[in-house]
């Protein structure tokens, strides 16, 4: 049964949801950009965006995060002190402090995190996404329309799509229709008191998918078409595509001292967005770099999205939000290759 | 003063001069993207508007040429805008390019447009205003330094007051800096890191940055953790900063390409005044000039 | 495996001995008896070692279950965390995250003969295939051991050549790139010394281990010799950070090293799209 909430129900509903939860919602940081940030009250919502320039994701898979915490402490030396020192050491996993609620997140970024989960869900679940997916209610906003680089309906869905969402709104004239979805839904509506939703809630018709995703077998067959050189002629090898993408998650690890002294060592273990579109991503020690060449990398980016990743977890690893698009600076556009594998199937 | 570029272009190729054109040509979406032309037949691809704003003497670096693995490095025709031209010149002087495998197209350039920016900054799409970008605005010099032929009228160049305006204006920008206490800088740089991803599009993107392992992510010796937060980045981007002093031709190409838009530009053109002020120095005019970074002067007295 | 995949089993370097130039046998002890007697694993399965402050990396596992009492990796000294290792001594602790990957199917090849092609350091994860058939000597045919190596001073797990020339059926053939004082025997490649052997591929199976260049024209010469893929085994690896499948950086196409391999057989990988080399 569906509700409703006028937006000063739904302002007071954030505000104190922001008084138990960490609150995450769309906020506008320069006059050109809104993104997903942690907000202290509504006022610093953006209500009316249309789509966030980066995905939500970062409060699922920080850019920066601490996997591991050690503390290294030498041990007294017993005896004549001409024995090596013996160091304890303690591991502690970091924590997270509060649960999440992420207000305003759209039906490709819900998508996303759903692909997403077929990886870091899968056995051995990745503890740390697992914890925030876990403690993190989406509160979804339906598209009024789709954007000038959206084709979301060429993924399978429209921009109204509730899968994955706890909550879903839809905006009418007047506020919102509303509806619960899940059991994390019910425990963040407890508090609300919404009238019933008069008259049947607001659907719309959206207009047919302009683009189509190939099959697995022809991206194998056409993995040395000489397109993949031509496409990665103008490409920078920087990693905007990979870090404004809802699905990427690739990431390097890398140990820090963040105190010490000669008697105690502390020490955080980090993992850091990373892009396979890097040069020196696959380089080991010793040099020895297996993709060396951009045509490679700017590959293996794609057939990760639309080959490897479904080959190898099941969904897709593209939502058709189309930011890499946006980002683009030399203007690879990803419905343009798609395009271009269809003609050569 | 397209059918001229495509006419020199198809003429390259065809008596084998060069291997490859790179210019410009369109793209998805109304946008325009640089192309890599390397048969005669292909020159109609080529186009030249306001729209042709990437700095192409970025794909000249070792490690970005576009090469066959194997193959020698190819030699490239350019479509050369004045700017560009200004980042050859510092390229040339480093030593990174061959002058003699090159063929250069200069193109007497009327500006380039604000890019539209859907959500961001950086789609290669003019935006409807109309409006030059803020670079091309205070632009007085939009022919470029060295050419094999060019194609424009050097004398229907329009510099007039407004560019001097946009220069006041930059300068205006880099006054009230100047203004705030060093804590209030240290804030304003901080809320423009802060949202700073570390995708290094800006240094993908720059002519001037060429490293085959940057200094930010070279881990023996480690130099700046991988660390996607605000000391890092202050590094990253103060370290970058330096390394362009006295070598940035202010393309603003960095700031074009951020996703977040973080204002290197501003932070870039602070460093361009400061070495003018230190040395009169001005980077890219022309290929042979000492740059005063790299040159030890014995008589040098910079009264600092 | 820990229940959170990215905690290490914490525990010391109860052992540390020279293999080679640049190389060494790192032995690890389990500080909690009962994760010592939990974590089993088989031939041909890695684990990441962690030197605390300077990160971790993946070394397959040269000991096996049951027979040793550590758990052991042969270290070339590198990288980053190479060098931390290769600075520590006995006694220093480490942390251990692990067993990963797949194995080699050591039950498919019984009955067989099984030919080893080994390259250097990269050769190490080999030693506990040998040593594992050596305790079940009866359920194998005949044992061919090719060992290659830069110079002598690169050949590994030189302490149990002996005992595997003197075991049952089993031979062992040596070569080096180029000799030094001393070196008696024979200087060429891995491949020339596999033409001289000239194993048969009736009733066969060849595992190699090395550098990828070095497995690529190992591979050639056999199918030249009549080995179908189906009877190379190989084992790839990969730079890699997470060794769970998570951090996308080891796919050699479609397969995750850390996932479906770091164990393949030869009629997999010439399926693979992009090469491994």
């Amino acid at each position: 049964m569906t509700d409703f909430i006028t937006h000063a129900q739904l302002r007071d509903w954030l505000a104190a949801l922001g008084g138990t939860h960490t609150l995450i919602a769309p906020r506008q940081v320069t006059p050109e950009l809104v993104v997903y940030q942690a907000v202290h009250s509504p006022d610093d919502i953006a209500f009316g965006f249309s789509r966030a320039a980066l995905s939500p994701k970062e409060f699922f898979l920080p850019a920066t995060e601490a996997i591991l915490t050690v503390e290294r402490v030498r041990q007294l030396a017993a005896g004549d002190g001409s024995a090596q020192p013996d160091w304890e050491v303690r591991l502690a996993e970091p924590g997270m402090e509060r649960d999440q609620v992420v207000f305003g997140i759209r039906p490709c970024d819900a998508h996303a995190l759903t692909a997403l989960d077929a990886l870091l869900l899968k056995d051995p679940a990745d503890a740390y996404y697992a914890r925030r997916r876990e403690r993190t209610a989406l509160i979804g906003l339906a598209c009024q329309q789709m954007g000038a680089t959206c084709f979301c309906t060429s993924l399978g869905f429209t921009p109204d799509d509730r899968q994955g969402m706890d909550v879903m709104l839809v905006a009418t004239g007047d506020g919102y229709a509303l509806d619960t979805l899940t059991d994390k839904g019910q425990a963040i509506t407890a508090g609300l008191n919404p009238a019933d939703y008069k008259g049947e809630p607001p659907a719309r018709e959206w207009p047919p998918a302009e683009f189509k995703v190939p099959p697995r077998q022809v991206w194998t067959r056409l993995f040395k078409d000489p397109y993949w050189g031509e496409l990665a002629d103008r490409c920078l090898s920087c990693k905007i595509c990979a870090y404004v993408c809802p699905t990427c998650r690739c990431f390097d690890v890398r140990d820090y001292t963040v105190a010490q002294t000669p008697a105690y060592q502390k020490i955080e273990r980090l993992r850091c967005w990373d892009a396979c579109m890097a040069d020196g991503y696959r380089r080991i020690a010793g040099g020895h770099n297996p993709r060396p060449d951009k045509l490679e990398r700017l590959r293996n980016r794609f057939y990760c999205k639309f080959d490897y990743y479904p080959a190898d977890f099941g969904p897709l690893a593209c939502v058709g939000c189309g930011r890499c698009i946006d980002h683009c600076p030399v203007n690879v556009d990803v419905t343009e290759v798609l395009d271009a594998v269809n003609a050569r199937s | 003063m397209i059918e001229q570029i495509r006419a020199k272009a198809r003429e390259i190729l065809e008596n084998k001069t060069v291997d490859l054109v790179i210019g410009y040509q369109l793209g998805t979406r109304g946008a325009v993207r640089p192309a890599f032309v390397y048969t005669p037949d292909e020159v109609d691809r080529l186009v030249w508007n306001e729209a042709c704003t990437h700095n192409l003497a970025a794909y000249l670096h070792a490690k970005r040429v576009p090469a066959k693995r194997g193959a020698p490095a190819p030699r490239i025709g350019l479509v050369l805008k004045a700017c560009d031209g200004r980042a050859l010149n510092v390229l040339l002087r480093e030593n990174q390019v061959p002058r003699e495998e090159l063929y250069l197209i200069g193109v007497v350039c009327q500006g380039m447009q604000q890019p539209a920016g859907l959500q961001g900054r950086s789609l290669s799409q003019a935006s409807p205003s109309g409006q030059l970008q803020l670079r091309c605005q205070a632009c007085t010099e939009r022919v470029p330094p060295a050419y094999d032929v060019l194609v424009g009228d050097p004398a229907g160049q329009k510099i007039d007051a407004a560019a001097q305006a946009r220069q006041g204006a930059l300068e205006q920008e880099l006054q009230r800096l100047d203004g705030l206490s060093a804590a209030e800088r240290r804030a304003f740089w901080d809320g423009e890191f802060e949202r700073c991803l570390r995708c290094y599009a800006c240094r993908q993107a720059c002519p001037g940055c060429y490293c085959t392992e940057c200094t930010a992510e070279q881990l023996d010796p480690e130099w700046v953790g991988i660390g996607i937060a605000i000391p890092e980045k202050r590094f990253f981007h103060t370290m970058r900063a330096y390394h362009l002093a006295g070598r940035c031709i202010g393309c603003d190409e960095c700031a074009r390409v951020c996703p977040v838009g973080v204002r290197l530009d501003l932070l870039n053109a602070w460093m361009r005044r400061e070495v003018q002020r230190t040395f009169g120095y001005q980077a890219g005019m022309d290929a042979t000039s000492p740059a005063p970074l790299t040159t030890f002067r014995p008589d040098e007295d910079l009264k600092l | 495996m820990m229940e959170n995949p990215y905690l290490p089993y914490l525990g010391r370097l109860a052992g540390i001995q020279p293999l080679g130039t640049g190389i060494k046998l790192f032995k690890f002890q389990f500080d909690d008896p009962a994760a010592a007697r939990e974590f089993s694993y088989r031939p041909g399965q890695f684990a990441f070692v962690s030197a605390f402050g300077v990160g971790e990396a993946p070394f397959g596992i040269t000991s096996v279950t049951g027979l040793d009492d550590t758990v052991d990796f042969a270290v070339a000294k590198v990288g980053t965390v190479t060098r931390a290792l290769h600075e520590m001594r006995p006694g220093d602790r480490v942390g251990l995250r692990g067993p990963m990957g797949n194995w080699f199917p050591l039950d498919a090849v019984k009955g067989n003969n099984v030919i080893f092609l080994g390259g250097g350091i990269g050769g190490a994860p080999l030693r506990p295939v040998i040593t594992s058939i050596l305790h079940d000597r009866d359920s194998y045919g005949d044992m061919i051991i090719l060992w290659a190596a830069r110079n002598p001073n690169l050949l590994v797990f030189t302490s149990e050549y002996d005992t595997w020339r003197q075991a049952p059926r089993t031979q062992l053939h040596l070569t080096v790139d180029e000799g030094t004082d001393g070196w008696s025997g024979n200087v060429g490649l891995i491949t020339q010394l596999l033409q001289q052997v000239k194993p048969s591929p009736d009733n066969a199976s060849v595992i190699i281990c090395g550098p990828p260049i070095m497995i690529h024209f190992a591979i050639l010469e056999l199918q030249k010799m009549g080995f179908s893929s189906d009877q190379i085994i190989t084992t790839l690896e990969a730079k890699m950070k997470c060794g769970i499948g998570k951090c996308g950086r080891c796919n050699v196409g479609e397969k995750y090293v850390c996932l479906h391999g770091p164990v393949f057989t030869y009629t997999e990988i010439k399926d693979f799209l992009e090469s491994f080399v």
